[in-house]
């Protein structure tokens, strides 16, 4: 009788058995099946490095070097107190950031978890040495961008950094995952499709350590492509050591080809901070730094561009023909228009069409202005590339503004008077440009009206771009580039010119200098920009400095400027 | 009629070693972490043991009678030495060195318990008239002394720390007590009082074997940890589904997810590899082997015999079910191997004792 009741327990026993047997490997089996295929087949992602940035003459801007990271792999660890005692007496962290640390950035148990990045060669090697005593550590080599010129050039390079929200939901299409570094601002960002290396991957399979046991697959890495800028790094030192610690913008360009050379933001930012995780605050301060380091001012950077908006005026009358060359108006010192007085700077007596341009005289062109009309300065504002993009191969470049009347009426709330007209022709009001605008209008002035879109990039890996260059002719006569180009000339080299400052032996310079009045009780901007036609490297510039007081400074900053690029044989 | 049972003992005895050999080769095949000589050390111990059981077969079991008390003393001799001389390893202390071998005193136990309780059940013992004492003379001869017996070693082996042998010991004590034919009322005020029991042995157990306990309500509390081995034994199990991934190629056993999978989890192999029809074939082959020796123990005439191969089925049964069972998430994870298949000598050794003394109970049956 026991021995019944025995054995229908152990029947029972086996009974149980099969079905916990049937219920895992019949019931649930897809799913467990589908689970261990999952479990073994991991991929290995491989950095596709990305391409570097050089100068003109081969100078490495931005390059990739190996750094180390701290990597802690959940679970793999044996003992956490053991491992995270050690880590926080080498790192110098307190060991409950380091726990707070591990617990927000862990993911899954077999997601590697940085703790720190880019670690000191030193501790690297402690760490390394100590791997085999804490299973779950490793110091894994990667690739972080470097910037050797640090400030220097920082807004025409960009950054990068992981890639944001925005950026993966626009660019998911295009390749780019949640893992990538992409580029941020400058040619960084511009640029970032060519530049990115394309992240390989070898798909393994592992074992329950995470060790690879066999190779399944590969999906090589390619590394990206080399960008080869116009920026010639002597220049952009020189032009960041003339701005040093002022605000402005100072863009060089080659006459002939439209390649920039140097391009300098003031105050600027170390991209390099942006790399280094342990730089978070000098981020966070740069971002919120009133200064707006982080902006391009030479091409996001809007102001009024004051007298050197008389260059495309002065064409304007010639080729509306509305003077002649020997035509002159007389200057006392104001305007009266009805009740106003509008200033000039000096009382220049007679002007004719050279002398209002050397001199850089308000009432010529406030008769010029009259002359012409507002809708037909708009339109050669615009001929000029005022008011519209360059489309200089930089992101976020700003527009400027070139005001009309409709624009005027909603922020003035009255119509356009004739006033507006007077002040609209010395480049005052409400018109705004970009230092890259006005130094591609003188550039274009320059070449005798033809245009050419300013570029930043002159080839990309082995491909040569200079083809793809955008040029247009302006429809004016180039005798009457010459008549203007006579004013700048006189500009500098008259005794009496607003730029006589410039007047270097040996360089010739020709220019136009702008003081720009600023509302709120602030200095004026100081503007100056023009072209050396006759050096071996044939140059345009635009030098400008926010509330830097009045042209005068503008034409000091360009005279050392000049000055430091004969010395070094660059011009 | 006998001669039959113990030919059927004979094949599912040599079945289930061939298939835990295969399996042990597969889980150690081309493998880094679990060296090919656990299974020549298997191999050897297969055939040395099949060798002994066949020995075994020819000698009188009745010589286990006489020897009954002498096992025990020595094995507890054993089990105090551990404490001494043992040897540390997997965080418990279990080995102990014996003439240049690794030995397992614990796994000895189950035999030596068995053993001595048949006997100790099987013999006549002077009854104590106390008129009205009676009852009291019975629950301490029939009940009390044997309690005593299990608990010393248990206890000892429960401190190593194993509890699952410790629990295994208490398992054979039930069944034999059973089916020793103590009137029901002792039967189950034991059981009553072992549940009672179970939150002061709750409160004696070390972390780990919390934890193991805990994870196995719910091994996703600790996937990592205690619960890994529960998760991963049963992605092996499962993902073998009906006909499995075939023999060497259990990409859970291959790449070492399943730790112990030589030893106690060696099920998953064979559930992973060979599928429900291999898992089904070797569950089959057990139970056969149970029901035979049960159908075999019945025909004994004599009560030694009888409790003895009681004792065998109790323990053919707890480990067989117990460890599938684990393997399967349908139990906690305690220690206890795989009769036959699980990689390790002692207990290898102890099963063979066992099948030996089987087949010499049906041997002299016919001589009766």
């Amino acid at each position: 009788m026991r021995l019944k009741i025995i054995k229908l327990v152990i029947i029972g026993l086996f009974l149980s058995l099969i079905f916990g047997l049937v219920h895992l490997q019949i019931i649930k089996g897809q799913e467990f099946y589908d689970l261990s295929r999952y479990n073994r087949i991991r991929i290995v992602p491989i950095d596709g490095n990305r391409g570097r940035i050089l100068d003109r003459n081969g100078v490495v801007l931005a390059d990739t070097r190996i750094s180390f990271d701290v990597v802690v792999i959940p679970q793999e660890i044996k003992n956490k107190e053991d491992l995270f005692s050690f880590l926080g007496t080498t790192l110098e962290i307190e060991n409950d950031k380091l726990l707070k640390l591990f617990r927000e950035r862990s993911a899954a148990p077999f997601v590697p978890v940085v703790i720190q990045e880019d670690l000191s060669r030193e501790k690297a090697i402690i760490l390394e040495e100590n791997k085999f005593r804490f299973p779950g550590l490793l110091v894994n080599v990667g690739a972080k961008r470097e910037y050797p010129f640090g400030k220097v050039g920082a807004h025409i390079l960009g950054y990068v950094s992981r890639i944001n929200q925005d950026k993966l939901k626009k660019f998911k299409d295009y390749g780019y995952s949640v893992q990538d570094v992409t580029g941020y601002s400058g040619v960084e960002e511009y640029y970032d499709n060519f530049l990115r290396g394309r992240d390989g991957g070898v798909q393994v399979e592992v074992n329950n350590r995470g060790k690879q046991m066999r190779l399944l697959g590969m999906k090589e890495s390619l590394k990206g492509q080399d960008l080869i800028l116009g920026i010639d790094a002597r220049i952009q030192k020189i032009a960041s050591d003339v701005l040093s610690e002022k605000k402005g913008a100072i863009v060089v360009l080659d006459l002939n080809t439209g390649e920039v050379l140097a391009m300098v933001s003031s105050p600027s930012f170390d991209p390099n901070a942006f790399v280094d995780s342990a730089k978070s605050k000098e981020r966070a301060e740069l971002i919120f730094d009133s200064d707006a380091p982080m902006m391009n001012r030479a091409i996001s950077g809007q102001y009024p561009p004051g007298s050197i908006f008389k260059i495309p005026m002065a064409l304007a009358v010639l080729d509306q023909k509305k003077v002649s060359l020997d035509k002159t108006f007389f200057c006392n010192g104001s305007y009266r228009l009805g009740r106003r007085s509008f200033r000039c700077s000096h009382s220049h007596g007679m002007q004719s069409f050279t002398e209002a341009i050397a001199h850089s005289c308000n009432v010529y062109f406030y008769n010029v202005g009259l002359l012409l009309g507002p809708e037909a300065m708009r339109e050669y504002a615009f001929l000029f590339g005022l008011g519209i993009p360059t489309n200089i191969d930089l992101p976020y470049e700003r527009v400027g503004l070139v005001p009309d009347a409709t624009q005027f009426f909603k922020r003035a709330g009255r119509s356009w008077s004739r006033g507006d007209t007077l002040n609209f022709s010395i480049g005052q009001g409400d018109v705004l440009t970009t230092p890259i605008q006005i130094a591609n209008m003188i550039s274009t002035v320059a070449r005798g009206g033809r245009e050419i879109t300013p570029h930043i990039m002159i080839s990309i890996g082995d491909v040569d771009k200079k083809e793809l260059i955008l040029a247009r002719n302006i429809d004016i006569s180039e005798k009457y580039f010459e008549d203007v180009k006579v004013g700048m000339k006189a500009a500098v080299e008259e005794y009496s010119g607003t730029a006589h400052l410039l007047a270097i032996p040996g360089i010739s310079v020709s220019g136009k200098t702008g003081t720009a009045q600023t509302s709120g009780g602030k200095k004026h901007h100081a503007w100056f920009s023009g072209f050396c036609p006759e050096t071996k490297r044939r140059i345009s510039f635009c030098v400008f400095l926010e509330h830097g007081g009045s042209s005068y400074y503008a034409c000091r900053a360009a005279r050392k400027l000049l000055i430091a690029m004969r010395k070094q044989k660059i011009i | 009629m006998t001669r039959n049972l113990n030919k059927i003992i004979w094949i599912t005895t040599i079945v289930i070693i061939v298939v835990g050999l295969a399996a042990l080769y597969s889980a150690s095949y081309q493998n880094s972490r679990i060296s090919q000589k656990v299974f020549f050390d298997q191999l050897i111990l297969a055939s040395v043991g099949i060798l002994a059981i066949f020995g075994l077969s020819y000698i009188d079991y009745r010589k286990f009678y006489d020897l009954a008390y002498v096992f025990y003393i020595v094995n507890v001799i054993f089990l105090l030495a551990i404490f001494i001389f043992g040897r540390y390893a997997l965080g418990a202390k279990r080995w102990i060195e014996f003439f240049g071998l690794n030995f397992q005193p614990s796994e000895m136990m189950k035999f030596s318990i068995i053993l001595v309780l048949a006997r100790y059940f099987s013999d006549t013992k002077p009854k104590i008239e106390f008129s009205r004492y009676g009852l009291r003379s019975e629950f301490f001869s029939d009940f009390l002394i044997p309690l005593v017996i299990v608990s010393f070693p248990a206890l000892l082996v429960f401190k190593q720390p194993d509890l699952g042998t410790a629990l295994l010991l208490f398992g054979i004590f039930v069944v034999v007590l059973y089916a020793s034919g103590i009137s029901y009322k002792y039967f189950f005020s034991f059981l009553g009082c072992g549940l009672v029991l179970v939150p002061v042995l709750w409160s004696f157990m070390k972390p780990y074997q919390k934890d193991r306990l805990l994870v196995f309500l719910n091994p996703n509390i600790d996937p990592l940890g205690a619960g890994y081995t529960i998760i991963q034994s049963k992605i092996a199990v499962g993902s073998g589904q009906m006909f499995g991934k075939g023999w060497l190629s259990g990409t859970q056993n291959q790449l070492n997810f399943l730790p112990e999978r030589h030893t106690d989890f060696i099920f998953s192999v064979i559930g992973e590899e060979w599928g429900l029809a291999g898992a089904f074939f070797l569950i089959a082959c057990f139970f056969i082997l149970i029901m035979t020796t049960l159908n075999l123990v019945d025909r004994a005439n004599e009560k030694f015999g009888y409790l003895a191969g009681i004792g065998i089925v109790s323990i053919l049964t707890l480990q067989t079910v117990i460890n599938i069972g684990m393997v399967l998430g349908l139990c906690p994870i305690v220690g206890l191997t795989l009769p036959f298949v699980s990689y390790g000598r002692s207990s290898f050794v102890v099963f063979v004792l066992m099948i030996g003394f089987l087949l010499s109970l049906g041997k002299r049956r016919t001589v009766f």
